[in-house]
């Protein structure tokens, strides 16, 4: 075979000799995959996503952050959502079905949100408070006959302190927390709100109404296949004029092979692609497919049991790991799209702090501790961690690990892996190190996104906050940091409170309580026919702006 | 996947011929030693085997020291330090394959001997009993053999999980019917012959008969049929370790290698391609010989 | 005849049952508590109890069996853990996804297998023979799901002449039978068709060498019978043996697939699969075996009455 790309000239000349023998009917030029849709006004965006199966079309998309990406935000709007508009500065937040929000001056535990007025859903309903209690209702009232459990399971993790919510008489949507908590308005980015009406429509069963599910998003679902491919189409009357999708049409397609997303790209089947193998951008770039990368605050670490009887409860442990992994060799296997893990936020992040632990490559360190731990090259520590084999935001699961285990041997590690699909991974985190699927596994290389203190810190480290009630995953309990939780909670000063998650962090990184890996880049490929698209420093983006040329 | 070799009557052991005698295998490895490819491609077993075996020896380097400044280099690599290359973490190629064909030589090979002494063993003791036993042992084969073989391998990986074990012990399943089928309908036919129903008419006992008249006829065909079966067992091992449910990492095994090196394909296609081509060349190499014992040994040909 | 018959299908019945017996005992297999393998991780225990008691969890094994194959009969094959939906929904379009693919590269080996085979065994020991048989050899040696990424490569990547993923513009839901639509068959097609090309290649090839080396061949030659009537003869005494090879191969293409499936997302049982044990998603895993090995009995009975009807000296005990 002479397809080495190194020698295009070769391989173009052999490509035109075999394109030459090929019937006409099977050339370049007969491939429109279906030239009718691509003549659509603004064009027939296709993605690729690294999804295993189409996220959830209800409004609490399972799947990640990549559901929320592409299915969440797209679909549905939510009462606060992320100003995805610029990619110069972080995300902030901004007024989404709610044009304003505060909390109850006499009471800080009662919040109130003023609806936006006429906003219609796909199916010309227009929205209502009452709407807001049923979304509230299917999500967190388990007696409710519309309660929706399996919504519940992706967004109660993010509600940890809901307790009530209602209708004002004032035509006000209100809820209460069970403690003052200031990150409310984060988690509401994560609720699709859904109304009463087409759940009905759906027979009033929440299984049917994936395939007709009905938001107030710039997009509609037109159809919904889960193991094959979502087709959404423009909103024209969505309510904010600025976001009318450019695009007529939106399919996303699952593809978590690498490989195969960047076939698509290549032979045209898709114009987007999620996460493209770092060992294929050269070659992509050499296509003339258009590779771009953004910061965003996001962690790649694995998550340590606490639990007894995990060989992570020992900090020498915690710190020989950390100090075996050479962050600047798995940089070069991402083909430098990664920032070397600097802890639970990337550098320059006011949240970094000074640790007195530094993350570096030490391995006669690492070594030494091991050695006080009780290990050695004959004794290793034998360990499990889950992997998965795909994932938004898990970057290049298989390699990377691969190489970290090779990295920790060095350090007297000897550690397996039980490989997950990436949406089962996402349940045995919220499951926790003792919930019944873990299958022996003290850890879980996972990746989250740090958009405020609670995603950031408090839900991976509050003691309370283990299954099922939260994502303290390894049923880490340490006294020192809760009290440190509640003051974060109790300090409403910006700055103060920035000093004082500051002092979290290095808390944090001095006791090595993740194994630090990386930040992503967030690497996409896309063709040079998609114009407009502007990459949001966020986990999530806004694909309304996108225009196929 | 081409398991219907086992139903396909004309690549299926001959039909019990008379008792072999020295003269027999004389005329057998006469008729080997005149066919090329069989020699050809046994040499070429032979070889692989021997640096398979000698790996740790002759070896060029770890078939684990990672490295990523070196990744993804191309065949002869410094002057053929790195004579094939290095893969995705930096390691060098030759020595990946050379570790990986033991493991790939292994899957392929030990489920192939395990269902040959089972298969074998129940197969001859239902064609020789005959009777109840018979039945029993045959339409229990028959529920095995409802399954295609790629299916019952990865239904059982699948239900207990990934791993070499597990691996192994799906695709011994998945034989152990198909040799019993083929060592069932030899023995039948050997136990039907008019000298060994006269030699159990004049009171042999049955070890005796099995020994001397059923075994030296019946292991023949069964060892050709099973011979058939270690490309099957590699090409099935190396895509149950393609699909991740066989070797895990950091083992090296051509199936496991081919699936972690499939993003190199647009960037060193041929070094993705390496692990590939050793399964290709091994399995076509031991059909071949398979085709070429099963010739040697048929009398008719 | 009839009694034959009869006889074929009361026996494909035990087989049938015991086929289910071997997919129900695969939960059970499987490590950990069964009723983790059928409800979510994160079902709340009233619920758990409440699937414990549906499926007899609690009650002995045998009775478990009874009563799963009774949802069975009943078309209830479970709920899917992963997305919460049928498995026979789920099933039903992907078996339909498979036998397309499967019937295309059938169709495709058997049309190769058979010229080659027939111009081998035609040419007999020349460099045809030796061309078709070295084709045949590399067809059941190669790693298919190896030839389908190159494939990829060279056609979709190099040349962009050819889809490398899914099935058809719209998803299979929206198939058609144009070539916007088969142009999505043709790689998957022509990578699965390999092993049944090898196989019916030298399948067919020793068999017409067999029926031209027998007597009446030559008897018929001699007779001064011209080509056409030998031909005949040739097909008519070929084609039982040959039919019933390729019968087996398109149940093993059916059960198969998984590997081809997976390389270019093709929407069927094996992709099915591939998703279902990685979500270790054990219904759909149990649901997808079963359905598929049950395939594979009814086609073992049609390949075998078929071939009696072709030819009656041929049956089966």
């Amino acid at each position: 075979m002479t397809f080495s790309l190194d020698r295009r000239g070769l391989f173009r000349a052999s490509a035109a000799a075999a394109a030459a023998a090929l019937p006409a009917w099977m050339g370049p030029a007969a491939i429109g995959w279906d030239p009718a849709l691509a003549q659509a006004p603004g064009g027939h965006l296709r993605v690729g996503m690294t999804a295993s199966a189409v996220p959830l079309s209800n409004g609490c998309p399972d799947q990640g952050g990549e559901g929320q990406r592409f299915m969440g935000i797209t679909l549905y709007d939510q009462l606060v959502m992320w100003d995805l508009s610029q990619s110069d500065k972080a995300a902030t937040l901004k007024p989404g079905l709610a044009t304003e929000w505060a909390v109850d001056p006499g009471d800080p535990k009662r919040w109130l949100f003023t609806l936006r007025q006429g906003v219609p859903f796909h199916d010309g309903h227009v929205l209502t408070v009452e709407d807001l209690v049923f979304t509230f209702d299917r999500a967190f009232k388990r007696d409710a006959p519309w309660f929706d459990a399996r919504a519940s399971a992706q967004v109660t993790p993010r509600f940890p302190t809901l307790a009530r919510w209602g209708a004002g008489e004032d035509g006000r949507f209100w809820l209460e927390t069970s403690i003052p908590d200031s990150t409310i308005p984060y988690a509401l980015t994560w609720l699709g709100v859904v109304h009463k009406g087409a759940w009905e429509a759906a027979g009033s069963n929440w299984d049917n109404y994936l395939l007709k599910a009905v938001g107030t998003g710039p997009w509609k679902l037109t159809s919904f296949s889960v193991r094959e491919r979502a087709e959404l189409a423009r909103f024209d009357e969505y309510w904010d004029k600025a976001r009318v999708a450019k695009s007529a049409r939106l399919t996303l397609l699952p593809l978590p092979e690498a490989n195969t997303r960047v076939a698509a790209l290549r032979s045209g089947q898709v114009d987007f692609i999620e996460a493209p193998p770092p060992d294929a951008l050269d070659s992509l770039r050499a296509a003339n497919f258009r590779i771009i990368t953004n910061a965003y605050p996001h962690n790649w670490t694995w998550h340590l049991s606490m639990v007894e009887g995990s060989p992570w409860r020992d900090i020498r442990v915690r710190k020989a790991a950390n100090l075996a992994l050479n962050r600047a060799e798995l940089k070069e296997l991402l083909g430098g799209l990664m920032i070397e893990g600097n802890g639970l936020v990337p550098p320059g992040n006011p949240w970094a702090g000074n640790p007195s632990f530094k993350l570096v490559h030490d391995l006669p360190q690492a070594r030494k501790l091991m050695g006080e731990a009780g290990f050695s090259a004959a004794n290793p520590l034998r360990t499990r961690i889950g992997i998965s084999s795909s994932g938004s935001g898990q970057m290049q699961p298989l390699p990377m690990n691969e190489y970290i285990q090779q990295a920790l041997k060095e350090a007297y590690f000897d550690i397996s892996f039980e490989v997950f699909d990436w949406n089962t991974l996402i349940t045995i985190w919220q499951g926790g190190a003792k919930g019944p699927n873990v299958r022996g596994c003290t850890g879980i290389n996972f990746s989250y996104a740090a958009f405020d203190p609670y995603s950031a810190f408090i839900r991976l480290l509050k003691s309370d906050l283990h299954a099922p009630r939260g994502v303290n995953w390894g049923w880490f309990n340490d006294p020192a940091f809760d009290a440190l939780f509640t003051e974060v909670y109790n300090t409403f000063d910006a700055a103060k409170q920035d000093a004082l998650l500051a002092r979290v962090h290095e808390k944090i990184v001095d006791e090595a309580l993740f194994l630090f890996a990386a930040h992503d880049l967030n690497p996409r490929a896309i063709s040079p026919r998609v114009q407009g698209f502007v990459q949001a420093q966020s986990w999530f983006q806004d694909l309304t702006p996108i225009r196929m040329g | 996947m081409n398991s219907a070799v086992a139903n396909n009557p004309t690549l299926l052991a001959t039909p019990a011929a008379p008792a072999r005698s020295k003269g027999y295998w004389a005329g057998v490895m006469k008729r080997l030693s005149r066919d090329p490819v069989t020699l050809v491609c046994g040499a070429i077993l032979l070889l692989m085997l021997a640096a398979i075996l000698l790996a740790p020896w002759i070896a060029p380097h770890d078939p684990y020291q990672t490295s990523m400044i070196r990744r993804l280099k191309p065949v002869w690599f410094q002057d053929g330090r790195y004579p094939l290359g290095t893969d995705e973490l930096g390691r060098d190629m030759l020595t990946r394959l050379l570790y990986g064909g033991r493991l790939s030589w292994f899957l392929g090979i030990t489920p192939v001997i395990i269902a040959f002494g089972i298969g074998g063993l129940l197969g001859i003791v239902a064609g020789f009993a005959g009777g109840w036993v018979n039945m029993l042992i045959m339409r229990t084969t028959d529920v095995f053999y409802a399954f295609p073989s790629v299916l019952l391998a990865v239904a059982i990986s699948g239900a207990l999980g990934p791993g070499i074990s597990n691996a192994m012990l799906s695709l011994t399943l998945v034989f152990i019917p198909q040799i019993i089928r083929v060592s069932e309908t030899t023995t039948t036919a050997v136990r039907n012959l008019d000298y060994v129903e006269s030699a159990r008419a004049s009171g042999a006992g049955a070890l005796t008969v099995v020994r001397v008249h059923v075994l030296p006829n019946v292991l023949g065909p069964i060892f050709v049929y099973a011979t058939s079966l270690i490309s099957v067992s590699m090409i099935l091992a190396s895509g149950l370790s393609f699909l991740g449910l066989g070797t895990r990492p950091p083992e090296a095994e051509w199936g496991l290698m081919l699936n972690t090196l499939r993003t190199a394909i647009y960037s060193q296609p041929l070094i993705a391609m390496l692990p590939g081509l050793c399964i290709f060349a091994t399995s076509i190499c031991f059909n071949l010989v398979s085709d070429g014992l099963r010739s040697a040994m048929d009398v008719r040909s | 005849m009839f009694f034959y018959l009869l006889r074929r299908l009361l026996y494909a019945v035990p087989i049938a049952l015991s086929v289910s017996l071997v997919c129900f005992l695969l939960v059970h297999i499987a490590p950990g508590d069964p009723v983790n393998a059928i409800v979510p991780a994160d079902a709340p225990a009233a619920v758990v109890e409440q699937i414990r008691r549906e499926y007899g969890l609690d009650k002995p094994l045998p009775v478990q069996f009874v009563l799963w194959l009774w949802h069975v009969l009943q078309g209830d094959l479970g709920r899917s853990l992963a997305t919460g939906r049928s498995v026979s929904e789920d099933l039903y379009a992907a078996v339909g996804n498979t036998l397309m693919l499967a019937l295309a590269a059938a169709g495709i080996g058997f049309l190769a297998g058979t010229a080659f085979g027939t111009l081998a065994a035609a040419f007999r020991g020349t460099w045809v023979d030796k061309l078709a048989v070295a084709f045949a050899s590399a067809g059941v040696s190669v790693p298919h799901y190896w030839l389908g990424m190159v494939m990829v490569v060279v056609f979709s990547v190099m040349l962009n002449a050819l889809p490398a993923m899914g099935a058809g513009p719209g998803g299979s839901a929206s198939w058609a039978w144009d070539w916007q639509h088969i142009q999505f068959l043709v790689l998957p097609a022509l990578t699965l068709s390999v092993i049944p090309m090898g196989i019916v290649t030298r399948a067919v090839r020793g068999t017409v060498v067999e029926i031209l080396n027998q007597d009446f061949i030559t008897t018929l030659r001699g007779k001064g019978l011209r080509r056409g009537g030998v031909v005949r003869h040739v097909v008519k005494n070929a084609a039982p043996s040959v039919l019933a090879i390729m019968g087996l191969q398109l149940g093993y293409l059916m059960g198969g697939s998984i590997l081809v499936e997976t390389v270019f997302s093709w929407p069927g049982t094996g992709f099915l699969l591939n998703s279902a044990i990685f979500q270790r998603d054990i219904p759909v895993l149990q649901g997808t075996i079963l359905v598929l090995a049950l395939f594979f009995v009814v086609l073992n009975l049609a390949v075998d009455l078929l071939q009696t009807a072709l030819d009656p000296r041929i049956r089966r005990t």
